[in-house]
């Protein structure tokens, strides 16, 4: 009949096999801790934020769309009705509720913007705590944008200085399909004036908001 | 017992000693490939020909073994594995550059980690072929603009088994065993079968 069965008749690599099946087997118990906790270096944030190394201002992100710089994503993340009607060129539409599973790269330069810089500041958390080292948010969000891009003012009573300033802002906010508004005694409670239409502006080349064109290539 | 791994997480090394670390377990894994017969590219496309599973198995049970190691770390507290690296799933690329990798695995005779376990010991296949991956990484970063919306097709985040199936850890853990041993005995018939009527090189 069989031979008799014993521990020491057996190959190296089926003593292997037997132990791994145990450990197998007591791993049907097991319940490893893999919380969702996430570690946040509390301290080394609240530093990136007090050196204000969160964010990026709205001249900055002209500048960078004029120069055709593509080595940042823009993130507008507010309603796809609001970038609709109107988005800083260059920017896609990723919503906050999808911000967590939109497709960005922990080692890619993102800015993100929103109306005021409110959601923007929570969804920079976000990134952060996903281990997103290159988050900025865009200091004044949207409005801000307006004010110094689109439409830059200029005091009546305003100086040399000021007026040279305000002349090279009126270049930009005219790349930007914007319109300075110079000599306004405007208040804050002045309408608007009408923001640009979003094909309007000259959009630097290079950075491209939406790629799908693009998946064709390369397969 | 406290938290204390993965090591560089919890700030046990910075960043120039990670490379260190990542050095020497480096030449570790070059030295087992080479010790398992790796370094050459006859031993590998064996695979192929279903004369030799031996990578199959080497590599399956290194998933095992590290598996198994995970879990019960882990278990005992000690590991944290929320913290450890996720590769996401971008599954179209990862699909594309998957099958592109085996045909070069299938062409060249090696894979990245062998080839450089061949270039260690003189081989010069091996050197052709890591030759061949920095040609093929630089034209990638080149054509990256081009390549950007295949590179991020596919987005399904961080995933793992037991997410995907909503089945418990420890389950996915013992399938993943079982179907190790199932694949080793398997793998044991087809070499004895395709094995035997192969000529002997």
């Amino acid at each position: 009949m069989a031979m008799r069965w014993s521990w020491s008749r057996l190959s190296l690599n089926q003593k292997l096999a037997a132990g791994a099946l145990t450990l197998g087997l007591l791993a049907l118990f097991a319940r490893p801790n893999r919380g969702n906790v996430i570690t946040l270096d509390v301290k080394e944030l609240a530093t990136i934020i007090d050196k204000e190394g969160d964010h990026v201002t709205a001249g900055e992100l002209g500048g960078w769309i004029v120069a055709g710089h593509a080595d940042y994503r823009l993130i507008d993340l507010r309603s796809e009705k609001e970038y609709a009607e109107y988005h800083i060129p260059t920017a896609e539409n990723v919503t906050l509720t999808a911000l967590p599973d939109a497709p960005l790269l922990a080692n890619e330069k993102i800015v993100l913007y929103s109306e005021g810089g409110i959601h923007a500041s929570q969804a920079w958390m976000l990134l952060r705590a996903k281990g997103f080292k290159n988050a900025y948010t865009l200091k004044g969000g949207l409005d801000q944008w307006k004010e110094d891009i689109l439409f830059p003012t200029l005091a009546e009573n305003a100086t040399p200085q000021e007026r040279a300033r305000f002349e090279r802002a009126a270049a930009l906010a005219k790349f930007f399909g914007g319109s300075p508004q110079a000599g306004g005694t405007q208040t804050v409670a002045a309408k608007m004036p009408e923001m640009p239409k979003v094909e309007a502006p000259a959009a630097a080349a290079g950075a491209t908001s939406t790629p799908p064109k693009k998946k064709k290539e390369g397969c | 017992m406290e938290m204390s791994a993965p090591f560089f997480k919890y700030g046990l090394f910075g960043d120039e000693a990670s490379l260190l670390v990542a050095f020497a377990i480096g030449i570790g894994f070059g030295f087992f490939l080479e010790r398992a017969g790796f370094g050459s590219a006859r031993k590998l496309v064996a695979q192929f020909y279903l004369t030799d599973l031996a990578v199959f198995k080497v590599m399956f049970t290194a998933i095992v073994t590290a598996m198994l190691g995970v879990t019960y770390l882990a278990w005992m507290g000690v590991l944290d594995l929320s913290l450890v690296y996720l590769v996401p799933t971008y599954w179209v690329p990862q699909v594309v550059g998957g099958l592109l990798l085996g045909a070069g695995f299938v062409i060249g005779g090696y894979c990245p980690g062998t080839s450089m376990a061949a270039v260690a010991t003189g081989r010069i296949d091996g050197l052709v072929y890591a030759l061949g991956i920095g040609a093929g990484t630089l034209a990638f970063a080149g054509l990256f603009p081009v390549l950007r919306g295949l590179y991020l097709a596919g987005s399904a985040g961080a995933q793992t088994l037991p997410q995907l199936f909503h089945l418990p850890y420890g389950l996915v853990v013992f399938a993943v065993v079982l179907m190790a041993l199932a694949g080793f005995y398997g793998a044991g018939l087809v070499e004895a079968h395709f094995g035997a009527r192969g000529e002997r090189s």
